[in-house]
């Protein structure tokens, strides 16, 4: 189960990784394409714009993430790890949270601002979660000798 | 043998779970709709405060398929269409979609006032099938076009004939209603126009059909501006149709009136400059222009992409107007035949979003009165009954919703009444934060469908249902016909 919860914790960092070069690639492509005369709006977004498939996707790995999200919740119950339920708790949180923000910057665009930082901080919760999986490590101490 | 501490824990993590995923399967389950299933047990009845009656059930029920033209009577427009899936030729390049009679847009199908149009739809080679729906015309219910409703998909090698009376002048177009998102994205659709019996009213009658294929922005199936000769000082009329899933801007520099919307006439249109005007997606709006005096031409922007260049000189593009016309205040107030104040029934379709499964798919779904698909309202109405409702966006998005088989007029947007021409519409433009009061009367008996014309947000589940009591439908959703009418 620890080997699990570490996989989950893991995936959630890399696809949270993926969300933003996504978002970045979309961006870009939508930029280059209006440079090149197209014109951006809600039909030509429905219809396959350049761009638009890495949005689409955007939208639907953030259920993916949930999903993980919701995984490693249950796996942290059964896993033993120290704080480990509490540090799935938090990635789950950030996860509902960073969605909201996502939904939320439909209607103010400064929530994109707040969208974009959160997504650092996902990643930072997920790996952190993934750090408490490790396996011991098993350190070698020198006993001192007794002190008279 | 395990522990005491450690059978504890076990129990422990088991009802942690259970509290978890019990609930998430529970609207899971909700959610499902099975493989087949009618429109008409689906939902939530609502009889907006109107009489209860038998609702689907008892000695009177008539059959959707009953509810069609007088087919003794001889057509007097015949169309024969045939659809197939093939490549489209957009803009230099090719993009796969559809054709009726091998182009995008379909045919435009021309008659005048009273005659009885009659169209012969075959199926060669799309693979989904397909039905045509009549939109903005309030044809007779067995002939709206809604797969599982109002009759199977055509499947290849299938026919279907549509037969109606065009008791309506004006600008309409029709589109396949079966996997409809895909399907009209594709270019599956044409023109519908109804002209008074006494032809043309405009010397110079424009069909502008505005439509994005794979991004491309077209006019009449062509990227680029769409010219047509005029006279200085000749009458021109544009019909503007919007066949995407978002709302377009219209626009020129040369003053114009509008001279309908969805189809019907504006009462007194005033001459406007600087306003641009909406056309929601799935809306027509007929701008009339009077060519100037002095030999100018005049370019007429449909969205930023395009434009109907009239005469022989093209101007450059005019700058965006900063404000879109209030129709809310636009023409002059006329009498209308009906008193919404004596309402017998009072709805409510209130557009949100939130999260939960709809068929079983997590997800941010769109929601109708605080419920997602398919617990979604069926509204019941008896013929005859005057009708209003309530519409309420808090969705964070645009919705142009759209009424099957009805013209509502507006009565208040935001709770501010409508001053202008009585403002008739099939198909709204309902912003986010918007509240529109709209009525109409019952008199086209059937099941027709209410929903979002971003034809993604019906697929997504934005439908609902206006049900006549007593009128059913042998039809399903899905099983081995396969419909899918979104």
């Amino acid at each position: 189960m620890k080997t699990v919860y570490r996989v989950l914790a893991y995936a959630i960092a890399v696809m949270v990784a993926v969300q933003s070069a996504a978002i970045g690639y979309a961006v870009f492509a939508q930029l280059n394409w209006m440079e090149t005369g197209g014109t951006l709006d809600a039909a030509a977004f429905d219809t396959g714009a350049p761009g638009t498939a890495a949005m689409i996707f955007h939208a639907l790995d953030a259920g993916f993430i949930l999903l993980l999200a919701l995984a490693l919740l249950v796996v942290s119950f059964f896993a033993k790890i120290p704080h480990g339920v509490r540090w799935a708790v938090i990635v789950l949180v950030c996860t509902i949270l960073q969605i909201a923000f996502g939904v939320l910057s439909h209607l103010t665009a400064v929530m994109g601002a707040v969208h974009g930082a959160v997504a650092l901080a996902l990643f930072g919760v997920a790996v952190m979660a993934a750090m408490r999986a490790r396996k011991p490590v098993v350190v070698e101490e020198t006993v001192p000798a007794t002190v008279a | 043998m395990a522990s005491r501490s450690t059978r504890v824990r076990l129990v422990v993590s088991v009802v942690a779970t259970v509290v978890v995923l019990a609930p998430l399967a529970w609207l899971w389950q909700s959610s499902l709709v099975g493989s087949s299933y009618s429109v008409m047990g689906m939902g939530t009845l609502d009889y907006g405060g109107g009489p209860v009656g038998g609702h689907g059930h008892g000695s009177t029920d008539r059959s959707i398929t009953d509810l069609a033209a007088d087919t003794a009577r001889k057509a007097d427009v015949r169309v024969d269409l045939v659809a197939e899936q093939q490549n489209l030729a957009i803009g230099g390049r090719s993009i796969a979609g559809y054709t009726l009679n091998g182009t995008s847009p379909g045919p435009t199908i021309t008659a005048h006032q009273g005659q009885l149009i009659e169209v012969h739809l075959r199926n060669a080679s799309v693979k989904d099938g397909i039905t045509l729906h009549w939109h903005g015309y309030d044809v007779p219910a067995a002939m709206d076009g809604v797969a599982g409703v109002t009759q199977d998909e055509v499947p290849i090698g299938g026919e279907f004939t549509y037969r109606f009376v065009a008791n309506q002048v004006g600008t309409y177009w029709y589109h396949s209603h079966q996997v409809s998102n895909p399907q009209v994205i594709g270019g599956l659709f044409g023109t519908l126009v109804v002209l008074p019996k006494t032809g043309k009213s405009e010397p110079v009658d424009v069909i502008a059909t505005a439509h994005t294929y794979e991004g491309t922005k077209t006019i009449n199936g062509a990227a680029g501006d769409l010219r047509v000769p005029a006279d200085p000082g000749q009458r021109v009329r544009i019909r503007v149709i919007n066949t995407d899933n978002g709302p377009i801007e219209t626009w020129t520099d040369t003053p114009f009136r509008v001279l309908a919307i969805d189809g019907y006439e504006v009462n007194a249109p005033t001459d406007l400059t600087e306003r641009s005007v909406t056309v929601t997606a799935g809306g027509r709006a007929d701008l009339g222009i009077t060519m100037p005096s002095d030999g100018r031409g005049v370019r007429v922007q449909v969205s930023k992409g395009t434009a109907v260049i009239l005469g022989a000189q093209a101007p450059a593009a005019p700058p965006q107007p900063a404000t879109s016309l209030d129709l809310l205040g636009y023409g002059s107030p006329t009498a209308l035949s009906f008193d919404p104040a004596t309402a017998d029934r009072r709805f409510e379709y209130s557009i949100g979003r939130r999260p939960g499964f709809v068929r079983g798919l997590p997800g941010l779904w769109w929601s109708i009165n605080g419920h997602l698909y398919p617990h979604v309202p069926m509204y019941v109405v008896q013929e005859g009954d005057i009708v209003t409702m309530h519409i309420d966006n808090h969705s964070g998005q645009v919705h142009p919703m759209h009424l099957h088989g009805h013209h509502a007029v507006v009565l208040a947007r935001n709770g501010v009444a409508a001053t202008g021409s009585p403002w008739w519409v099939d198909s709204l433009n309902v912003l986010d934060d918007e509240t529109y009061d709209i009525a109409f009367v019952a008199t086209n008996p059937g099941i027709w469908l209410d929903h979002c014309h971003h034809l993604k947000h019906a697929a997504d589940g934005m439908v609902a249902h206006l049900m006549y009591e007593g009128v059913t439908t042998p039809y399903q959703v899905g099983g081995t016909a396969g419909n899918r009418p979104e």
